[in-house]
């Protein structure tokens, strides 16, 4: 019952933070959200209920519980710490952002926040969530605050992205909605135990979800929207977008191929081919561009493409996709921010053919931002499980053949890419030859909460925390040695 | 069931009564129509008549922005329309049912021509044409349909269906019967207009799923892929329309097309009973959420705008945002329509949610206005309460359950 308590805090801190003053209101959202990541790592070593009962609702809706397995809990913490983070970075960020939209700062802090407050928690409550319409209930709800975030803060033409954004997503979500209202008449519940047991979810369902879900995640063709709504929102929104949002649609993916994995198992050439192909013309795509936050869209869309990869491979490939979703989240919402951190110090900057040796002016934010490709490149962080266990995955599902050999290589070199755009970044933001070096003064928010997500991301490779992850993520059947070996 | 009667009678008293002396003391009218519902609720099921008192009485508190020459009687006329709603779902009586539509349907003729000084006759003469060919209509079909109930014929059974379901269309504003409805809508004075789109559209909606249903045979299930068709032809329509449209009450009557087509694919359900209380939670949950958001919209249309963030909350209500009204609504329809296994209408319901999403913004956006304390925004803060009752779930579990009670029972006594 704690742990219901602890998962309503960030939702009663949603309601509570717009009656304080901006620094206050901040704290209080930092600490709401770090109480359940504790009591997550907490429920890693010790165990907690693996299910919470809400209500319970007449057929074909079924039971609204909370479902505590280790794969929420693994999407849980890693929302729950880039969530507190963010909303720490965001303090200093938020007041500049509102000076500079010449609002009255303390009032515009209070929506602000409240929308923000809400946003983050409902993605945290969407991973708990035990019934597909209570996920859908909370993955509108996400939608449709970060639709207000950008449309009311975003920068450039933000009214216009802020549209494009909604209606994406909204089509992806009522795909999906189509789909849940089917698996609801075949089997007259939506309570992920109910749907467990059946273990069938008819093709036409599986259809609808999926193709509702690649245009969230985003995979090349849907991808329009992404490079947009990353670029123009505020910079903490970006951190959020892009690291936990557009992730959870492989949460979703996931939740319903631990269901019925056939229709992965029917169409899984293709949809791997086309997920590589979309990573790689991601990847790609980074070196075209000129802005800073655009170049990371086009990095999220490549990382997306992983997610995709991994769920096609099998019980080893569907734990790659959650360690995935975790390494992308704490990478990319370090190096959105330290784009942040770029805009604040240097009046707006985003053209990285005007940046170069900016780590001479801004030591800690371009630190960090190595720290962020360190997670995208899956070295030394908790990326590199997530790279060997997709890895692993190629080689149970195709075997070790000179078959098999081209699509080992074409994940290798998706790998590869990764680490090759991210030295490019860096070296064309923060190395080469500085325009100013001058020491800039920088508010310690902007950067020491990047360095935390970096440290939990370094911790999250090492026991005791990656064997707990691990072998509670083995434990649980489909996925891992706990699977079936296809 | 007389008892029933009975304190109807004394409601319909008490309107009556109020209606004349409010020539004396107008804010007679308003308090007497309030007193009527008051009475009115006790006879109807607490569960959806708390809805309906509620959006009579915001209705009613929306008129008072109007200075229109029959001032007072109006508010007797809105209670009279409320009171034919509440009284519909106690009755099982066939003629009683059509009563009430005619009840709900003729005191839109006069509100419909209201507006500050003279009445609008022009709109008057369209709105009437349109609305008696209809109720004409679906009074024949009715009759016939309750004619073959007794005595089966094939052939007048689809006369009937398909007059019914034409009266329904041309009532409500389905397309392709949908002509009259952007017209009035921009032309009349948008408190009326209000009125129109929200109260008057239960009962019609109501009458005819009781027909249908005491009425359906085995030749039901094949009829009701006219209806489909219809609907889905109405939410094209409709949505492409209101996208395609500036002004915004004529928006707003695009959008009742639409939302009118997600409505009639309800009827669909009439062939298997045993989904009855899925369409039946869909059907009046979008009815409500509907009335509640054209009330909104069309007070913010009246004063140039209300307060923006409730603006955007009547909005994502339209749009089928959850956890708010619009989208149980939907949900409870699609799940309807998934158990009678109509999965293309299905797939079409959820393309039209999803298309309709920038004329509601845009909507939100060019009505929204920072916040005053005026009789526009108290009027809205109602309407956005009651879409958002639902967002503690517990009410709509509620609902349906009680639906699923009612869906034995009802239908008319043949």
């Amino acid at each position: 019952m704690s742990m219901l308590v602890l998962l309503l805090l960030p939702l009663i801190a949603a309601f509570i933070a717009p009656l304080l003053k901006p620094k206050a209101a901040t704290y209080l959202s930092s600490i709401t959200f770090l109480l359940p990541f504790f009591a997550i790592i907490g429920c890693m070593f010790y165990g907690c209920p693996a299910k919470i009962h809400l209500m319970t609702f007449s057929a074909p809706i079924g039971e609204f519980y909370l479902q505590l397995d280790m794969i929420s809990h693994a999407f849980g913490l890693t929302i729950c710490i880039v969530s507190a983070m963010i909303a720490l970075y965001a303090l200093p960020y938020m007041t500049h952002r509102f000076e500079e939209m010449e609002l009255n700062v303390e009032r515009e802090f209070r929506k602000y926040i409240f929308i923000f407050d809400l946003y983050a928690a409902s993605m945290l409550w969407l991973v708990y969530s035990g019934n597909l319409v209570l996920l859908y209930v909370f993955l509108e709800l996400m939608l449709i605050t970060a639709f207000l975030l950008i449309y009311t803060y975003g920068y450039g033409n933000r009214k216009w992205v802020g549209l494009l954004y909604l209606l994406w997503c909204a089509v992806a979500g009522v795909l999906t909605l189509g789909g849940i209202v089917i698996l609801a008449f075949d089997n007259s519940s939506l309570a992920f135990d109910v749907l467990m047991a059946s273990g069938t979810v008819s093709m036409i369902a599986w259809a609808f979800i999926f193709f509702g879900m690649i245009i969230e995640l985003p995979v090349l063709g849907p991808h329009i929207w992404l490079p947009w709504a990353h670029a123009e929102a505020p910079t903490p929104v970006s951190a959020l977008l892009s690291p936990l949002t557009v992730g959870l649609a492989g949460y979703v993916l996931l939740r319903v191929a631990l269901i019925d994995y056939s229709f992965i198992e029917e169409y899984r050439i293709p949809i791997l081919i086309y997920a590589i192909i979309s990573s790689i013309y991601g990847g790609f795509s980074v070196f075209k561009q000129t802005d800073f936050k655009r170049l990371l869209a086009y990095s999220t869309m490549s990382q997306m493409g992983y997610m995709l990869v991994a769920l096609c491979l099998g019980p080893f490939g569907l734990i790659g996709l959650v360690i995935q979703y975790m390494s992308h989240a704490f990478g990319k919402s370090i190096l959105f921010s330290s784009a942040g951190g770029v805009i604040v110090t240097h009046h707006g900057l985003r053209d990285i053919t005007k940046m170069g040796g900016l780590h001479d002016s801004i030591p800690q934010i371009s630190n960090a931002a190595v720290l962020g490709f360190l997670n995208l490149g899956g070295m030394l962080t908790i990326g590199m499980l997530g790279e060997f266990f997709i890895l692993r995955g190629v080689v149970e599902t195709f075997g070790i053949s000179m078959a098999s050999l081209p699509i080992l290589l074409a994940v290798i070199f998706m790998f590869i890419l990764s680490v090759w755009y991210g030295f490019y970044t860096i070296k064309k933001v923060f190395y080469g030859k500085p325009k100013d070096t001058k020491r800039l003064e920088i508010s310690s928010y902007l950067y020491l909460p990047l360095y935390i997500i970096g440290i939990i991301s370094v911790l999250l490779l090492f026991p005791p925390l990656s064997t707990a992850l691990i072998d509670g993520l083995n434990a649980i059947s489909g996925l891992g040695l706990g699977g079936v070996m296809p | 069931m007389t008892a029933d009667l009975t304190m109807i009678m004394v409601a319909l008293v008490v309107l009556t009564l109020s209606a004349v002396f409010s020539f004396k003391f107008r804010a007679l009218g308003l308090i007497g129509a309030i007193i009527a519902l008051l009475i009115g609720l006790t006879t109807c099921p607490f569960h959806f008549g708390i809805f309906i008192f509620v959006i009579a009485v915001i209705n009613l508190l929306s008129l008072c922005a109007l200075d229109g020459g029959i001032k007072g009687v109006d508010y007797g006329l809105v209670g009279l329309m409320g009171l034919a709603t509440m009284y519909i779902f106690t009755t099982n009586d066939f003629a009683m049912v059509l009563a009430a539509l005619v009840l709900v349907s003729v005191p839109t003729y006069i509100l419909v021509m209201l507006r500050d000084g003279r009445a609008n006759v022009e709109v008057g003469v369209k709105y009437i044409t349109f609305m008696v060919l209809a109720t004409v209509l679906f009074l024949v079909g009715a009759i016939i349909l309750v004619y073959t109930a007794n005595v089966f014929n094939e052939y007048l059974y689809v006369l009937g269906y398909v007059m019914l379901v034409l009266g329904l269309c041309l009532e409500i504003g389905v397309a392709p019967f949908h002509e009259w409805v952007p017209d009035v809508f921009a032309s009349a004075d948008p408190i009326p207009i209000s009125i129109i789109a929200s109260l008057a559209k239960i009962v019609p909606f109501v009458a005819a799923l009781w027909i249908l249903v005491a009425t359906a045979n085995d030749m039901t299930a094949s009829l009701s892929l006219f209806t489909a068709v219809l609907a889905a032809i109405s939410m094209f329509v409709g949505n492409i329309g209101a996208l395609t449209s500036k002004e915004h009450a004529r928006v707003l009557g695009y959008s009742t097309v639409a939302n009118m087509g997600y409505l009639l694919t309800c009827l669909v359900v009439v062939a298997n009973p045993e989904y009855l209380y899925l369409a039946l939670t869909g059907g009046l949950l979008l009815l409500f959420s509907n009335a509640a958001g054209k009330i909104g919209f069309f007070n913010a249309i009246k004063e140039k705008g209300a307060y923006s963030l409730l603006m955007f909350i009547l909005a994502f209500s339209f749009i089928g945002i959850p956890p708010l009204m619009g989208f149980w609504g939907k949900l409870f329809i699609l799940l309807s329509l998934a158990e009678m296994e109509y999965f293309w209408l299905v797939g079409i319901v959820v393309i039209n949610s999803a298309i309709s999403i920038p004329y509601y913004i845009r909507l939100a956006n060019e009505l929204g206005v920072s916040w005053e304390l005026n009789l526009t925004n108290i009027i809205c803060v109602a309407a956005v309460i009651l879409i958002m009752v639902t967002v503690l779930f517990v009410p709509v579990e509620w609902f349906s359950t009680h639906m699923a009670a009612m869906a034995h029972t009802v239908g008319i006594a043949l």
